[in-house]
């Protein structure tokens, strides 16, 4: 009985506008959701192009910057035995005051154990000469060197909490880089300087592999203590996922107000289909159906023409988009559009229209089977 | 027969089909708001008004991507007319795990195309070698106050960056949801040399000059036969602490613009026009409009008993139709006008949320009139159309 009524409710004519109603919701979401799929694709095969970046640093694990960090110095020892390591450079940096002749700045200094390996990595050009560990020597970054004045032969004095050194410049050092505005001085004076021993505020390193595979870093962090954490310097992956994520955040707001569409269409869907079924429903319960029979009848309509339309939709969205793009293609040659949509994301939306239409067929559902048959239009 | 002092429909059926247009028209808004404000946002990113040019490097994919000589800014400057000559460099970075951009200037030249109001801290200054002022956006973003210590770390070169946060800046733009710093710093994260900027921004005045005078003395410097001596570079020893190179380049690959045609041509080469959007907005409601269809049907359908009350008592189709069409309009219009306050209202709550950014840009959309204009032109016509389609059988 309850199967030849559900049988008459698909027999009216508002079935296939119903269908057709939901249908085209769910190829708004198909098609957006195409498109920016094709966008993303594009950024992340941006994101997957070989980097020429190879520094990695090792920080502390609580610091957010490099001049709040602090490692062990022997931790740079762990990654000399690596073989895959090109590279280990500890590094120590802090904030002094730079006295010259004629003026006085607040300036980062940079200890570094071998300072002409920092610069070779660097590929730095050297006016003068590379600062000497064994004398008080120091090399002066360009910005800071015009900054203040500071030549080649100079002697300039720093101030790091009240303890005081006198450097006697080598070389002027352009690097390309932060160090163009800083001091740099050997290991050891900035040992001498900061009053501490033991520790860096970080170890640069790099590998020989540009591309390494995630186990060589995890060779590398099971080697460290807990207490530190490998950052890598180039960041073009992350910029690039962080940058889609944006993208698709939006896109998921913007589906949950398609997703409220579709469960007001089924409110209305529904709504159209007791007002056009008010007889067969009505003689349903005269012949002794339950409450419940009517509300399931209801709900089973609307979850079987979900999954269709959901399909049709589908169907539409990804079909229209693919005509589209090759409309564009022939307008615009250069431009080459390819959406798609992946499967997960196909079910993802076939599982919350079907949640959906569910949703806003259960009150008016549940208002037709409160209704007595003899309370029934007919 | 006159039916418009009868009163046969149940608000309640209608507010039912009032609904769903509210929803059709805030999903219609919402889309064409962020689209078009992304659209407009972006051709503004470099400045507005035709007296901003900028000179950029013809055959670069992206407007962040591209080098142009810098010196060309030194040269340009004194030409009469050139209000503001301002060399900048674009660099995206990771800073605290977020992408964002931070711009290398020189703040009293960018200063003058981009007036800035400090609301914390202090002012740049060209000298300040390790700080930057943050955008407002940012600063809340990314929980930024004066005396902070930022790490940048670099996306299109292997550098990083420690600076300390000066000051917390707004300008009302998509710039405040960027970090300022010395040009040199942002040439380090960009990892081009010093003789190079992404772009110079140009502020001229039109009734002096215009973008083909300024070509001209582009294709002046291009002219000049390259340096001998130090290979393919000079070095110009200046007094500034930005160690200036002069390189030799060709005409060909730079290109000066108004600005925001410079933008617009970037988003054109991809197809994005504003009429794209636009379309592509109205598709969306074409796309929700067969559920509006739906819903006239069901209230005509609930209405059934009236409709064919009033059909023998001898109301004609046409009368009825009319009288439909007259009686429902005016709630598509309200339907409509609330849903453009719902479009509004969500769209201000994303934005707050930090959800509606585009390239880590905030998206920063306006209630545009023809957007406004378009929802009630195109619910009315859509309510029209499915009431005039409907089959009022007796």
């Amino acid at each position: 009985m309850a199967f030849l009524v559900l049988k008459t409710l698909f027999r009216k004519e508002g079935t296939a506008s119903a269908i057709l109603a939901v249908a085209l919701l769910v190829a708004i979401l198909a098609s957006m959701s195409s498109i920016v799929n094709h966008i993303n694709f594009q950024t992340e095969a941006l994101g997957k192009v070989p980097t020429i970046g190879e520094a990695y640093f090792i920080l502390s694990n609580s610091s957010t910057s490099i001049t709040d960090s602090q490692v062990d110095t022997k931790l740079a020892s762990l990654l000399d035995d690596v073989a895959d390591v090109k590279y280990v450079l500890p590094q120590k940096i802090f904030i002094a005051t730079l006295a010259t002749k004629s003026s006085k700045h607040t300036t980062l200094v940079r200890g570094v154990e071998d300072i002409q390996t920092f610069l070779n990595v660097r590929n730095s050009y050297v006016k003068g000469a590379v600062a000497n560990a064994s004398e008080m020597q120091a090399d002066v970054g360009e910005v800071l060197a015009r900054l203040a004045s500071v030549h080649v032969g100079d002697e300039v004095s720093v101030t790091v909490g009240g303890r005081f050194f006198k450097v006697k410049v080598v070389g002027i050092v352009k690097t390309l880089t932060q160090s163009d505005t800083e001091l740099i001085i050997p290991m050891k004076t900035a040992n001498h300087l900061s009053g501490e021993d033991g520790k860096v505020s970080f170890i640069e390193f790099a590998l020989k592999d540009l591309n390494p595979g995630d186990e060589t870093i995890s060779r590398i962090t099971e080697l460290l203590p807990a207490n530190t954490k490998i950052v890598k310097v180039q960041q073009l992956k992350n910029f690039m996922q962080d940058v889609n994520s944006q993208t698709l955040s939006f896109l998921g707001l913007w589906s949950s107000m398609v997703y409220i569409v579709v469960t007001a269409a089924s409110y209305v869907l529904a709504t159209r289909l007791i007002a056009e079924s008010s007889y067969d429903l009505a003689m349903l319960r005269a012949l002794g159906a339950k409450k419940k029979l009517v509300f399931k009848l209801v709900i089973t309509y609307t979850a079987t023409i979900a999954p269709l339309a959901s399909t049709l939709g589908l169907a539409i969205g990804i079909g229209g988009t693919q005509v589209a793009s090759t409309i564009f293609r022939w307008i615009w040659p250069s431009i080459e559009i390819n959406p798609f949509l992946e499967p997960g994301q196909a079910l993802q939306i076939l599982l919350l229209t079907i949640a959906s239409s569910v949703l806003g067929c259960i009150y008016p559902a549940f208002r037709s089977a409160l209704k007595a048959h003899v309370e029934q239009s007919l | 027969m006159r039916l418009i002092s009868f009163r046969y429909l149940g608000r309640q059926r209608i507010l039912t089909l009032a609904f769903i247009l509210t929803l059709a028209s805030t999903l219609f808004s919402i889309t064409a708001f962020s689209l078009l404000g992304f659209y407009k946002g972006f051709n503004a990113y470099l400045g507005e008004g035709e007296d901003v040019v900028a000179i950029y490097e013809r055959g670069s994919r992206t407007p962040f991507t591209g080098t142009v000589p810098m010196y060309l800014a030194e040269q340009i400057s004194p030409i009469k007319g050139v209000l503001a000559s301002s060399p900048e460099v674009i660099g995206p970075c990771i800073v605290k795990s977020e992408s964002i951009f931070i711009r290398g200037i020189i703040p009293e030249e960018f200063s003058k195309l981009n007036p800035l109001t400090i609301v914390e801290g202090d002012m740049l200054e060209l000298t300040d070698v390790n700080f930057a002022i943050v955008g407002k956006g940012l600063a809340e973003g990314l929980n930024l106050k004066p005396g902070d210590k930022v790490l940048a770390l670099g996306v299109l070169a292997d550098r990083y960056v420690e600076v300390q946060v000066k000051g917390i800046f707004e300008s009302q733009s998509t710039m405040d949801d960027e970090a300022l710093v010395p040009l040199y710093v942002g040439q380090w994260l960009r990892g081009i040399d010093y003789g190079h900027v992404t772009l110079i921004r140009v502020k001229i005045d039109k009734d002096q000059l215009s973008s083909c005078d300024l070509l001209n003395v582009i294709a002046k410097e291009a002219s000049k036969p390259a340096q001998t001596g130090l290979g393919k570079e000079e070095e110009k020893q200046a007094e500034g602490i930005i160690p200036v190179v002069k390189t030799s380049f060709n005409l060909e690959d730079i290109g000066v613009e108004e600005a925001q045609s410079f933008m617009r041509s970037y988003l054109d080469k991809y197809g994005v026009t504003k009429e794209a959007l636009l379309i592509l907005s109205i598709m969306v409601f074409i796309l929700a409009s067969a559920s509006v269809a739906s819903a006239s049907t069901t209230l005509i359908q609930e209405h059934k008993r009236e409709i064919e009350v009033l059909r023998s008592l001898g109301a004609s189709k046409k009368t009825l139709k009319t009288d439909l069409i007259v009686k429902i309009l005016s709630w598509s219009l309200a339907a409509s006008a609330a849903g453009i306050l719902l479009a509004a209202a969500t769209l201000t709550v994303i934005g707050e949320s930090g959800y509606l950014q585009v390239l880590s840009h905030r998206v920063l959309y306006q209630l545009d009139p023809l957007i406004v204009a378009l929802n009630f032109v195109l619910v009315s016509m859509l309510v029209a159309t499915s009431i005039t389609c409907i089959d009022l059988r007796h």
